[in-house]
Protein backbone atom coordinates (compact mmCIF):
# COMPACT_ATOMS: atom_id res chain seq x y z
CA UNK A 1 0.00 0.00 0.00
CA UNK A 2 1.33 3.38 -1.00
CA UNK A 3 1.76 6.77 1.95
CA UNK A 4 -0.61 8.15 -0.02
CA UNK A 5 -3.52 5.14 -0.16
CA UNK A 6 -2.95 4.70 3.37
CA UNK A 7 -3.64 8.29 4.21
CA UNK A 8 -7.05 8.45 2.18
CA UNK A 9 -7.86 6.19 4.07
CA UNK A 10 -6.64 7.64 7.71
CA UNK A 11 -9.04 10.44 6.27
CA UNK A 12 -11.79 8.37 5.58
CA UNK A 13 -11.87 6.63 8.92
CA UNK A 14 -11.31 10.19 10.52
CA UNK A 15 -13.90 11.37 8.83
CA UNK A 16 -16.51 8.36 9.61
CA UNK A 17 -15.31 8.57 13.63
CA UNK A 18 -15.42 12.17 14.43
CA UNK A 19 -18.43 13.75 11.59
CA UNK A 20 -17.24 17.40 12.69
CA UNK A 21 -14.30 16.55 11.03
CA UNK A 22 -15.97 16.49 7.30
CA UNK A 23 -15.72 19.96 7.17
CA UNK A 24 -12.11 20.65 8.03
CA UNK A 25 -9.49 20.34 5.38
CA UNK A 26 -6.96 18.11 6.72
CA UNK A 27 -3.33 17.62 6.08
CA UNK A 28 -0.68 15.50 6.89
CA UNK A 29 0.77 18.61 8.91
CA UNK A 30 -2.54 18.88 10.66
CA UNK A 31 -1.82 18.56 14.40
CA UNK A 32 -4.50 16.20 15.67
CA UNK A 33 -6.29 18.12 19.05
CA UNK A 34 -5.09 21.92 17.49
CA UNK A 35 -6.29 21.69 13.91
CA UNK A 36 -9.11 19.01 14.31
CA UNK A 37 -11.85 18.77 15.99
CA UNK A 38 -10.66 15.21 17.43
CA UNK A 39 -10.44 15.13 21.02
CA UNK A 40 -9.23 11.82 23.21
CA UNK A 41 -11.85 9.83 23.16
CA UNK A 42 -12.51 10.39 19.58
CA UNK A 43 -8.42 9.46 18.63
CA UNK A 44 -8.95 6.35 20.60
CA UNK A 45 -12.02 5.05 18.44
CA UNK A 46 -9.92 6.22 15.27
CA UNK A 47 -6.91 4.11 16.61
CA UNK A 48 -9.03 1.66 17.23
CA UNK A 49 -10.51 1.29 13.61
CA UNK A 50 -7.58 2.12 12.14
CA UNK A 51 -5.66 -1.26 13.71
CA UNK A 52 -9.16 -3.29 12.57
CA UNK A 53 -8.80 -1.87 9.16
CA UNK A 54 -5.04 -2.29 8.31
CA UNK A 55 -4.44 -5.56 11.10
CA UNK A 56 -2.28 -3.95 12.90
CA UNK A 57 -1.20 -2.56 16.14
CA UNK A 58 0.01 0.33 17.42
CA UNK A 59 0.68 -0.43 21.19
CA UNK A 60 -1.08 2.70 23.64
CA UNK A 61 2.47 3.89 24.65
CA UNK A 62 2.96 5.18 20.84
CA UNK A 63 -0.90 6.95 20.80
CA UNK A 64 0.89 9.19 22.92
CA UNK A 65 3.33 10.04 20.79
CA UNK A 66 1.20 11.09 17.59
CA UNK A 67 0.86 14.23 16.96
CA UNK A 68 -0.06 15.07 13.44
CA UNK A 69 -2.08 13.17 11.02
CA UNK A 70 1.20 12.56 9.02
CA UNK A 71 2.45 10.67 11.88
CA UNK A 72 -0.39 8.60 11.93
CA UNK A 73 -0.14 7.72 8.22
CA UNK A 74 3.78 6.90 9.47
CA UNK A 75 3.03 4.85 12.07
CA UNK A 76 0.72 2.62 10.31
CA UNK A 77 3.19 2.69 7.22
CA UNK A 78 5.79 1.40 9.57
CA UNK A 79 3.72 -1.74 10.58
CA UNK A 80 2.46 -2.32 7.25
CA UNK A 81 6.03 -2.99 6.63
CA UNK B 1 -26.50 8.48 61.52
CA UNK B 2 -25.75 6.09 58.69
CA UNK B 3 -25.63 2.19 58.84
CA UNK B 4 -23.82 1.03 56.18
CA UNK B 5 -24.49 -2.83 55.47
CA UNK B 6 -20.85 -3.49 54.77
CA UNK B 7 -18.13 -3.18 57.29
CA UNK B 8 -15.36 -0.12 57.43
CA UNK B 9 -11.96 -2.52 56.48
CA UNK B 10 -8.74 -1.33 58.19
CA UNK B 11 -6.73 -3.10 55.06
CA UNK B 12 -7.21 -4.62 51.70
CA UNK B 13 -5.80 -7.71 53.65
CA UNK B 14 -9.06 -7.85 56.51
CA UNK B 15 -11.30 -7.40 53.27
CA UNK B 16 -10.11 -10.16 51.26
CA UNK B 17 -9.85 -12.36 54.43
CA UNK B 18 -14.15 -11.10 55.18
CA UNK B 19 -15.12 -11.86 51.59
CA UNK B 20 -13.38 -15.13 51.56
CA UNK B 21 -15.03 -16.29 54.80
CA UNK B 22 -18.19 -14.96 53.81
CA UNK B 23 -18.98 -15.04 50.16
CA UNK B 24 -15.69 -17.85 49.04
CA UNK B 25 -17.10 -19.32 45.72
CA UNK B 26 -18.61 -15.69 44.91
CA UNK B 27 -17.16 -14.04 41.69
CA UNK B 28 -14.74 -11.28 43.02
CA UNK B 29 -13.50 -10.56 39.60
CA UNK B 30 -14.26 -11.25 36.24
CA UNK B 31 -11.27 -9.85 33.21
CA UNK B 32 -10.55 -11.01 29.69
CA UNK B 33 -12.32 -13.09 27.71
CA UNK B 34 -13.84 -15.06 30.15
CA UNK B 35 -11.64 -14.42 33.16
CA UNK B 36 -13.23 -15.33 36.49
CA UNK B 37 -11.81 -15.48 39.80
CA UNK B 38 -14.26 -16.14 43.15
CA UNK B 39 -12.78 -14.02 46.57
CA UNK B 40 -11.75 -17.33 47.67
CA UNK B 41 -9.13 -18.27 44.64
CA UNK B 42 -8.41 -14.08 44.32
CA UNK B 43 -7.56 -14.29 48.17
CA UNK B 44 -5.34 -17.50 47.45
CA UNK B 45 -3.73 -15.96 44.30
CA UNK B 46 -2.70 -12.66 46.26
CA UNK B 47 -1.65 -15.13 49.64
CA UNK B 48 0.59 -16.65 47.12
CA UNK B 49 2.02 -14.06 45.16
CA UNK B 50 2.41 -11.63 49.02
CA UNK B 51 4.86 -14.49 49.99
CA UNK B 52 6.70 -14.34 46.97
CA UNK B 53 7.01 -10.20 47.44
CA UNK B 54 8.02 -11.26 51.18
CA UNK B 55 10.67 -13.33 49.95
CA UNK B 56 12.49 -10.63 47.58
CA UNK B 57 12.74 -8.29 50.22
CA UNK B 58 11.48 -5.06 48.45
CA UNK B 59 9.83 -1.98 50.58
CA UNK B 60 8.09 -0.01 48.16
CA UNK B 61 6.40 -1.32 44.41
CA UNK B 62 5.84 1.17 41.75
CA UNK B 63 2.82 -0.41 39.69
CA UNK B 64 2.22 0.75 35.98
CA UNK B 65 -1.04 0.16 36.12
CA UNK B 66 -2.49 -1.36 32.99
CA UNK B 67 -6.13 -2.92 34.84
CA UNK B 68 -5.17 -6.52 34.37
CA UNK B 69 -6.07 -9.08 36.60
CA UNK B 70 -2.23 -9.73 37.33
CA UNK B 71 -1.96 -5.97 38.06
CA UNK B 72 -4.67 -5.86 40.76
CA UNK B 73 -3.17 -9.17 42.02
CA UNK B 74 0.14 -7.60 42.27
CA UNK B 75 -1.19 -4.26 43.88
CA UNK B 76 -3.16 -6.48 47.25
CA UNK B 77 -0.07 -9.16 47.37
CA UNK B 78 2.09 -6.11 47.63
CA UNK B 79 -0.28 -4.80 50.09
CA UNK B 80 -0.72 -7.72 51.99
CA UNK B 81 2.98 -8.04 52.14
CA UNK B 82 3.69 -4.64 53.81
CA UNK B 83 5.30 -2.61 50.96
CA UNK B 84 4.49 0.33 49.94
CA UNK B 85 2.71 1.39 46.65
CA UNK B 86 2.97 3.62 44.24
CA UNK B 87 0.31 3.36 41.55
CA UNK B 88 1.66 4.74 38.48
CA UNK B 89 0.33 5.74 34.79
CA UNK B 90 1.26 2.98 32.26
CA UNK B 91 1.34 4.81 29.48
CA UNK B 92 3.96 8.19 31.45
CA UNK B 93 6.74 9.22 29.57
CA UNK B 94 9.67 6.63 30.13
CA UNK B 95 11.62 9.65 30.48
CA UNK B 96 9.72 11.12 33.17
CA UNK B 97 9.77 7.95 35.26
CA UNK B 98 13.13 8.24 37.17
CA UNK B 99 11.81 11.22 38.82
CA UNK B 100 8.95 9.77 40.17
CA UNK B 101 10.69 6.95 41.46
CA UNK B 102 13.07 9.15 43.67
CA UNK B 103 10.22 10.92 44.37
CA UNK B 104 8.13 8.22 46.29
CA UNK B 105 11.78 5.50 46.85
CA UNK B 106 10.45 3.07 44.31
CA UNK B 107 12.73 -0.37 45.08
CA UNK B 108 10.52 -2.50 42.49
CA UNK B 109 8.62 -1.92 39.57
CA UNK B 110 5.13 -3.96 38.13
CA UNK B 111 4.90 -3.75 34.60
CA UNK B 112 8.08 -2.57 33.38
CA UNK B 113 8.24 -5.07 30.20
CA UNK B 114 5.87 -2.44 28.41
CA UNK B 115 8.53 -0.43 28.62
CA UNK B 116 12.01 0.24 25.89
CA UNK B 117 14.23 1.82 28.89
CA UNK B 118 15.83 0.07 31.52
CA UNK B 119 15.23 1.80 34.89
CA UNK B 120 16.59 -0.58 37.28
CA UNK B 121 19.48 1.90 37.53
CA UNK B 122 16.96 4.20 38.61
CA UNK B 123 15.55 2.22 41.53
CA UNK B 124 15.80 3.45 45.00
CA UNK B 125 16.39 1.67 48.51
CA UNK B 126 13.11 1.36 49.35
CA UNK B 127 10.27 3.15 51.64
CA UNK B 128 11.23 2.71 55.49
CA UNK B 129 7.82 2.24 57.05
CA UNK B 130 5.77 2.60 54.30
CA UNK B 131 3.22 -0.40 55.12
CA UNK B 132 0.29 0.28 54.78
CA UNK B 133 0.67 3.39 52.30
CA UNK B 134 -0.40 3.64 48.92
CA UNK B 135 0.22 6.52 47.09
CA UNK B 136 -1.12 8.27 44.17
CA UNK B 137 -0.08 11.11 41.83
CA UNK B 138 -2.83 14.31 41.05
CA UNK B 139 -1.89 15.12 38.06
CA UNK B 140 -0.42 11.92 36.82
CA UNK B 141 1.95 13.29 34.22
CA UNK B 142 4.04 15.84 35.28
CA UNK B 143 7.12 14.88 37.25
CA UNK B 144 6.34 18.47 39.18
CA UNK B 145 3.45 16.87 40.41
CA UNK B 146 2.29 15.70 43.91
CA UNK B 147 2.47 12.08 44.92
CA UNK B 148 -0.61 11.92 47.83
CA UNK B 149 0.19 9.95 50.50
CA UNK B 150 -2.97 7.23 50.74
CA UNK B 151 -3.38 4.52 53.00
CA UNK B 152 -5.36 0.89 52.78
CA UNK B 153 -7.42 2.25 55.27
CA UNK B 154 -8.41 5.57 54.04
CA UNK B 155 -9.19 3.96 50.56
CA UNK B 156 -10.95 1.38 52.12
CA UNK B 157 -12.99 4.22 54.29
CA UNK B 158 -13.63 5.96 51.73
CA UNK B 159 -15.11 2.87 49.44
CA UNK B 160 -17.46 2.21 52.89
CA UNK B 161 -18.15 6.08 52.27
CA UNK B 162 -19.34 5.64 48.84
CA UNK B 163 -21.11 2.57 49.89
CA UNK B 164 -23.00 3.41 52.40
CA UNK B 165 -24.60 6.10 50.03
CA UNK B 166 -24.50 3.78 47.16
CA UNK B 167 -24.85 0.49 48.42
CA UNK B 168 -23.91 -2.08 45.85
CA UNK B 169 -25.16 -6.02 46.81
CA UNK B 170 -23.35 -9.06 45.71
CA UNK B 171 -25.48 -10.11 42.74
CA UNK B 172 -24.25 -6.38 41.11
CA UNK B 173 -21.37 -6.32 38.62
CA UNK B 174 -19.29 -2.94 38.63
CA UNK B 175 -17.50 -2.06 35.36
CA UNK B 176 -14.18 -0.93 36.35
CA UNK B 177 -12.92 0.83 32.86
CA UNK B 178 -11.04 3.85 34.49
CA UNK B 179 -7.53 3.66 35.60
CA UNK B 180 -6.28 1.91 38.86
CA UNK B 181 -3.78 4.98 39.07
CA UNK B 182 -6.34 7.40 39.24
CA UNK B 183 -8.23 7.58 43.33
CA UNK B 184 -11.69 7.54 41.54
CA UNK B 185 -11.00 4.73 39.57
CA UNK B 186 -9.46 2.80 42.09
CA UNK B 187 -11.78 3.85 44.48
CA UNK B 188 -15.16 3.98 42.80
CA UNK B 189 -13.97 1.23 39.74
CA UNK B 190 -12.57 -1.20 42.42
CA UNK B 191 -12.84 -1.00 46.19
CA UNK B 192 -16.41 0.27 46.21
CA UNK B 193 -17.29 -3.40 44.77
CA UNK B 194 -15.12 -5.68 46.37
CA UNK B 195 -16.06 -3.75 49.51
CA UNK B 196 -19.79 -4.57 48.94
CA UNK B 197 -19.18 -7.95 47.77
CA UNK B 198 -19.88 -7.81 44.44
CA UNK B 199 -18.14 -8.98 41.06
CA UNK B 200 -15.98 -6.56 39.81
CA UNK B 201 -15.42 -6.79 36.00
CA UNK B 202 -11.86 -5.19 34.73
CA UNK B 203 -12.21 -3.29 31.79
CA UNK B 204 -10.00 -4.36 28.77
CA UNK B 205 -8.84 -0.81 27.81
CA UNK B 206 -9.37 1.89 25.60
CA UNK B 207 -9.68 -0.56 22.61
CA UNK B 208 -12.74 -2.03 24.32
CA UNK B 209 -14.44 1.25 25.61
CA UNK B 210 -17.66 0.35 24.10
CA UNK B 211 -17.82 -3.42 23.91
CA UNK B 212 -16.69 -4.04 27.19
CA UNK B 213 -20.32 -2.81 28.31
CA UNK B 214 -22.01 -5.44 26.26
CA UNK B 215 -19.41 -7.87 27.07
CA UNK B 216 -19.43 -8.01 31.04
CA UNK B 217 -22.96 -6.51 31.01
CA UNK B 218 -22.43 -4.27 34.31
CA UNK B 219 -24.93 -2.89 36.94
CA UNK B 220 -23.15 -0.47 37.12
CA UNK B 221 -20.08 1.56 36.61
CA UNK B 222 -18.17 4.70 37.61
CA UNK B 223 -17.03 7.01 34.46
CA UNK B 224 -15.45 10.39 34.02
CA UNK B 225 -17.52 12.62 31.66
CA UNK B 226 -15.65 12.49 28.52
CA UNK B 227 -16.04 8.71 28.97
CA UNK B 228 -19.15 9.02 29.59
CA UNK B 229 -20.13 10.78 26.15
CA UNK B 230 -18.11 8.57 24.45
CA UNK B 231 -20.20 5.58 25.31
CA UNK B 232 -23.31 7.71 24.73
CA UNK B 233 -22.39 8.35 21.10
CA UNK B 234 -21.55 4.93 20.72
CA UNK B 235 -25.18 3.90 22.05
CA UNK B 236 -22.94 1.18 24.53
CA UNK B 237 -25.01 1.27 27.53
CA UNK B 238 -26.40 -1.52 28.11
CA UNK B 239 -29.49 -3.44 29.15
CA UNK B 240 -29.18 -4.44 32.71
CA UNK B 241 -26.92 -1.15 33.99
CA UNK B 242 -29.21 0.45 36.89
CA UNK B 243 -26.44 2.97 37.88
CA UNK B 244 -24.05 5.28 36.44
CA UNK B 245 -21.51 6.87 38.50
CA UNK B 246 -19.91 10.06 37.13
CA UNK B 247 -16.91 12.27 38.97
CA UNK B 248 -13.70 13.72 38.12
CA UNK B 249 -14.41 16.81 36.35
CA UNK B 250 -17.14 18.90 35.09
CA UNK B 251 -19.86 17.44 33.51
CA UNK B 252 -22.43 19.07 31.40
CA UNK B 253 -26.12 18.69 32.13
CA UNK B 254 -27.07 16.98 28.89
CA UNK B 255 -24.71 13.80 30.02
CA UNK B 256 -26.79 12.92 33.18
CA UNK B 257 -29.56 13.97 31.18
CA UNK B 258 -29.15 11.74 28.44
CA UNK B 259 -28.49 8.54 30.80
CA UNK B 260 -31.89 8.89 32.88
CA UNK B 261 -33.64 9.27 29.65
CA UNK B 262 -32.79 5.81 29.60
CA UNK B 263 -34.10 4.28 32.81
CA UNK B 264 -30.69 4.31 34.65
CA UNK B 265 -30.13 5.79 37.89
CA UNK B 266 -27.05 8.41 37.89
CA UNK B 267 -25.14 9.73 40.35
CA UNK B 268 -22.53 12.79 40.60
CA UNK B 269 -19.73 12.66 42.52
CA UNK B 270 -17.03 15.11 44.06
CA UNK B 271 -14.00 14.35 45.58
CA UNK B 272 -10.06 14.85 46.11
CA UNK B 273 -7.29 12.81 45.88
CA UNK B 274 -6.71 14.11 49.31
CA UNK B 275 -9.07 12.85 50.47
CA UNK B 276 -9.10 9.05 49.22
CA UNK B 277 -11.61 9.80 46.15
CA UNK B 278 -15.46 10.56 46.78
CA UNK B 279 -16.42 13.40 49.91
CA UNK B 280 -20.63 13.80 48.37
CA UNK B 281 -22.89 11.91 45.89
CA UNK B 282 -25.82 13.14 44.14
CA UNK B 283 -28.62 10.73 45.04
CA UNK B 284 -31.76 12.24 44.06
CA UNK B 285 -33.30 13.85 41.18
CA UNK B 286 -30.13 16.55 40.80
CA UNK B 287 -27.53 15.70 39.72
CA UNK B 288 -25.48 18.60 41.40
CA UNK B 289 -26.84 18.60 44.60
CA UNK B 290 -24.95 16.08 46.65
CA UNK B 291 -25.34 14.43 49.75
CA UNK B 292 -21.87 14.84 52.23
CA UNK B 293 -20.79 11.35 52.62
CA UNK B 294 -21.04 9.88 56.49
CA UNK B 295 -17.64 10.63 57.71
CA UNK B 296 -16.59 14.23 56.37
CA UNK B 297 -17.62 17.62 57.38
CA UNK B 298 -17.82 19.89 54.57
CA UNK B 299 -17.67 24.24 55.78
CA UNK B 300 -17.71 27.26 53.66
CA UNK B 301 -15.24 29.62 54.15
CA UNK B 302 -15.68 33.19 54.02
CA UNK B 303 -14.59 33.55 50.61
CA UNK B 304 -16.33 30.22 49.38
CA UNK B 305 -13.68 27.67 49.62
CA UNK B 306 -14.64 24.79 50.82
CA UNK B 307 -13.10 23.12 54.15
CA UNK B 308 -13.40 19.57 54.69
CA UNK B 309 -12.53 17.54 57.54
CA UNK B 310 -12.39 13.98 58.12
CA UNK B 311 -9.95 11.57 60.17
CA UNK B 312 -10.82 8.55 58.46
CA UNK B 313 -10.00 9.16 54.56
CA UNK B 314 -7.87 12.03 54.90
CA UNK B 315 -4.22 11.43 53.44
CA UNK B 316 -1.29 11.71 54.86
CA UNK B 317 0.43 14.65 53.72
CA UNK B 318 2.12 15.21 50.10
CA UNK B 319 5.17 12.56 50.10
CA UNK B 320 8.26 14.48 50.99
CA UNK B 321 6.66 17.90 50.47
CA UNK B 322 6.20 19.42 54.60
CA UNK B 323 5.48 22.80 53.03
CA UNK B 324 2.86 22.08 50.15
CA UNK B 325 0.61 19.43 52.81
CA UNK B 326 0.93 22.60 55.48
CA UNK B 327 -0.42 25.05 52.61
CA UNK B 328 -3.86 23.11 52.46
CA UNK B 329 -3.89 20.39 55.33
CA UNK B 330 -3.95 22.14 58.89
CA UNK B 331 -5.04 20.98 62.23
CA UNK B 332 -7.30 18.40 60.17
CA UNK B 333 -8.88 20.63 57.68
CA UNK B 334 -8.06 20.87 53.86
CA UNK B 335 -8.57 23.95 51.96
CA UNK B 336 -9.64 22.47 49.26
CA UNK B 337 -9.20 25.15 46.60
CA UNK B 338 -12.94 24.60 45.35
CA UNK B 339 -15.58 26.94 45.91
CA UNK B 340 -18.96 25.57 46.47
CA UNK B 341 -21.78 26.48 48.68
CA UNK B 342 -24.20 24.10 51.03
CA UNK B 343 -28.15 24.62 50.79
CA UNK B 344 -30.99 24.68 53.05
CA UNK B 345 -31.24 21.02 52.89
CA UNK B 346 -27.01 20.83 53.75
CA UNK B 347 -26.62 19.58 49.77
CA UNK B 348 -23.16 20.50 48.63
CA UNK B 349 -22.84 22.43 45.16
CA UNK B 350 -19.78 22.70 43.68
CA UNK B 351 -20.24 26.25 41.77
CA UNK B 352 -15.98 26.75 40.94
CA UNK B 353 -12.89 27.28 41.38
CA UNK B 354 -10.08 29.43 43.78
CA UNK B 355 -7.16 27.22 42.96
CA UNK B 356 -5.00 28.14 39.40
CA UNK B 357 -6.09 24.25 38.13
CA UNK B 358 -8.03 23.93 35.25
CA UNK B 359 -10.12 20.17 34.84
CA UNK B 360 -11.38 18.44 31.99
CA UNK B 361 -14.14 16.47 31.24
CA UNK B 362 -12.12 13.16 30.88
CA UNK B 363 -10.54 13.98 34.19
CA UNK B 364 -7.18 15.99 33.34
CA UNK B 365 -5.84 18.47 35.48
CA UNK B 366 -3.35 21.42 34.61
CA UNK B 367 -1.78 23.10 37.11
CA UNK B 368 -1.84 26.08 35.66
CA UNK B 369 1.44 27.97 37.39
CA UNK B 370 3.30 24.75 36.04
CA UNK B 371 1.87 24.51 32.94
CA UNK B 372 2.81 27.86 32.04
CA UNK B 373 6.15 27.11 33.18
CA UNK B 374 6.42 24.81 30.36
CA UNK B 375 5.27 26.67 27.95
CA UNK B 376 7.39 29.52 28.85
CA UNK B 377 10.49 27.56 28.58
CA UNK B 378 9.74 27.41 24.37
CA UNK B 379 7.75 31.41 24.67
CA UNK B 380 10.28 32.87 27.01
CA UNK B 381 9.42 37.28 26.72
CA UNK B 382 6.23 36.58 25.73
CA UNK B 383 2.87 37.88 27.43
CA UNK B 384 0.42 34.63 27.93
CA UNK B 385 -2.14 32.96 29.84
CA UNK B 386 -3.87 29.61 29.56
CA UNK B 387 -7.44 29.62 30.26
CA UNK B 388 -10.42 26.58 29.32
CA UNK B 389 -12.19 27.29 25.92
CA UNK B 390 -14.91 24.76 24.84
CA UNK B 391 -13.45 21.88 27.60
CA UNK B 392 -10.19 22.15 26.54
CA UNK B 393 -6.63 23.83 27.18
CA UNK B 394 -6.32 27.32 24.82
CA UNK B 395 -3.79 29.51 25.24
CA UNK B 396 -4.20 33.41 25.11
CA UNK B 397 -0.78 34.54 23.54
CA UNK B 398 -0.42 38.59 23.21
CA UNK B 399 0.23 38.94 19.78
CA UNK B 400 -0.68 39.10 15.98
CA UNK B 401 -2.28 36.65 13.33
CA UNK B 402 0.93 37.17 11.29
CA UNK B 403 3.04 35.57 14.05
CA UNK B 404 0.78 32.11 13.90
CA UNK B 405 3.07 29.97 12.09
CA UNK B 406 6.27 31.03 14.26
CA UNK B 407 4.12 30.05 17.08
CA UNK B 408 2.84 26.99 15.98
CA UNK B 409 6.84 26.16 15.25
CA UNK B 410 8.08 27.25 18.98
CA UNK B 411 5.61 25.08 20.52
CA UNK B 412 5.29 22.02 18.51
CA UNK B 413 8.36 20.35 20.41
CA UNK B 414 7.04 20.69 23.89
CA UNK B 415 3.79 19.65 22.81
CA UNK B 416 4.67 16.62 21.26
CA UNK B 417 6.01 15.88 24.55
CA UNK B 418 2.48 16.32 26.28
CA UNK B 419 -0.05 13.60 25.98
CA UNK B 420 -3.16 14.48 23.85
CA UNK B 421 -4.94 15.57 26.61
CA UNK B 422 -2.85 17.59 27.90
CA UNK B 423 -2.39 19.38 24.33
CA UNK B 424 -3.30 23.28 23.28
CA UNK B 425 -6.33 22.58 21.56
CA UNK B 426 -5.83 26.59 20.41
CA UNK B 427 -3.50 29.28 20.12
CA UNK B 428 -5.36 32.92 20.50
CA UNK B 429 -3.44 35.64 19.25
CA UNK B 430 -4.71 39.13 20.88
CA UNK B 431 -2.78 42.26 19.90
CA UNK B 432 -4.20 43.91 23.30
CA UNK B 433 -2.14 43.31 26.72
CA UNK B 434 -3.46 40.67 28.90
CA UNK B 435 -6.02 41.53 31.71
CA UNK B 436 -3.86 41.78 34.85
CA UNK B 437 -4.16 43.32 38.35
CA UNK B 438 -2.37 45.86 40.14
CA UNK B 439 0.50 43.34 41.18
CA UNK B 440 0.62 42.29 37.54
CA UNK B 441 -0.99 38.55 38.42
CA UNK B 442 -3.31 37.93 35.35
CA UNK B 443 -7.13 38.62 35.71
CA UNK B 444 -8.11 35.16 34.55
CA UNK B 445 -11.28 35.10 34.65
CA UNK B 446 -11.79 38.20 32.63
CA UNK B 447 -9.80 37.00 30.01
CA UNK B 448 -12.03 33.57 29.75
CA UNK B 449 -15.13 35.97 30.47
CA UNK B 450 -13.78 38.12 26.77
CA UNK B 451 -12.47 35.22 24.73
CA UNK B 452 -15.30 32.87 25.49
CA UNK B 453 -17.89 36.16 24.45
CA UNK B 454 -15.32 36.65 21.57
CA UNK B 455 -15.82 33.19 20.51
CA UNK B 456 -19.57 32.88 20.81
CA UNK B 457 -20.23 35.86 18.48
CA UNK B 458 -17.77 34.16 15.93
Amino acid sequence: MTRTEIYDKVLEIVHDCVPETQEQELKESSVINTDTAIDSMGFTLIICRLEAVFDIKIPDRQWQKLYTVGDVVTAIEKRLK
Amino acid sequence: MFQAKYPKYPSFAALLEDLAARQPEAPALRFGAAGCKSYLAFQKDVQARAEALKAGGKRCLGVLCDGSYACVREIFAAALAGMQLVLLDENLPEEELPALIRKTDIDALWGEDALDADLTPWLTRGAADGAGRVLFFTSGTTDSSKAVVLTQASLCASAWNGGALLPLSPEDRLLCLLPLNHVFGFVCGLLWGLSCGACVALGRGARYYAEDLKHFSPTAVAVVPMLLGFLLKQEALNQGLRLVLIGAGDCPPALPAAVKARGIRVSFGYGLTECSSGVALSLGEDPYAMQICPDFRVRVAEDGELLIENESCMMQGYCKDPAATAAVLRDGVLRTGDLGRLDEKGLLHVTGRKKEILVFPDGTKLFLPEYEARLRSVLPERDFAVIELKAAPALVLRGRETEREAVTRALEPLMRELPLSRRLKRVILDPSPLPRTATGKIQRWILQQKVVSQYDKN
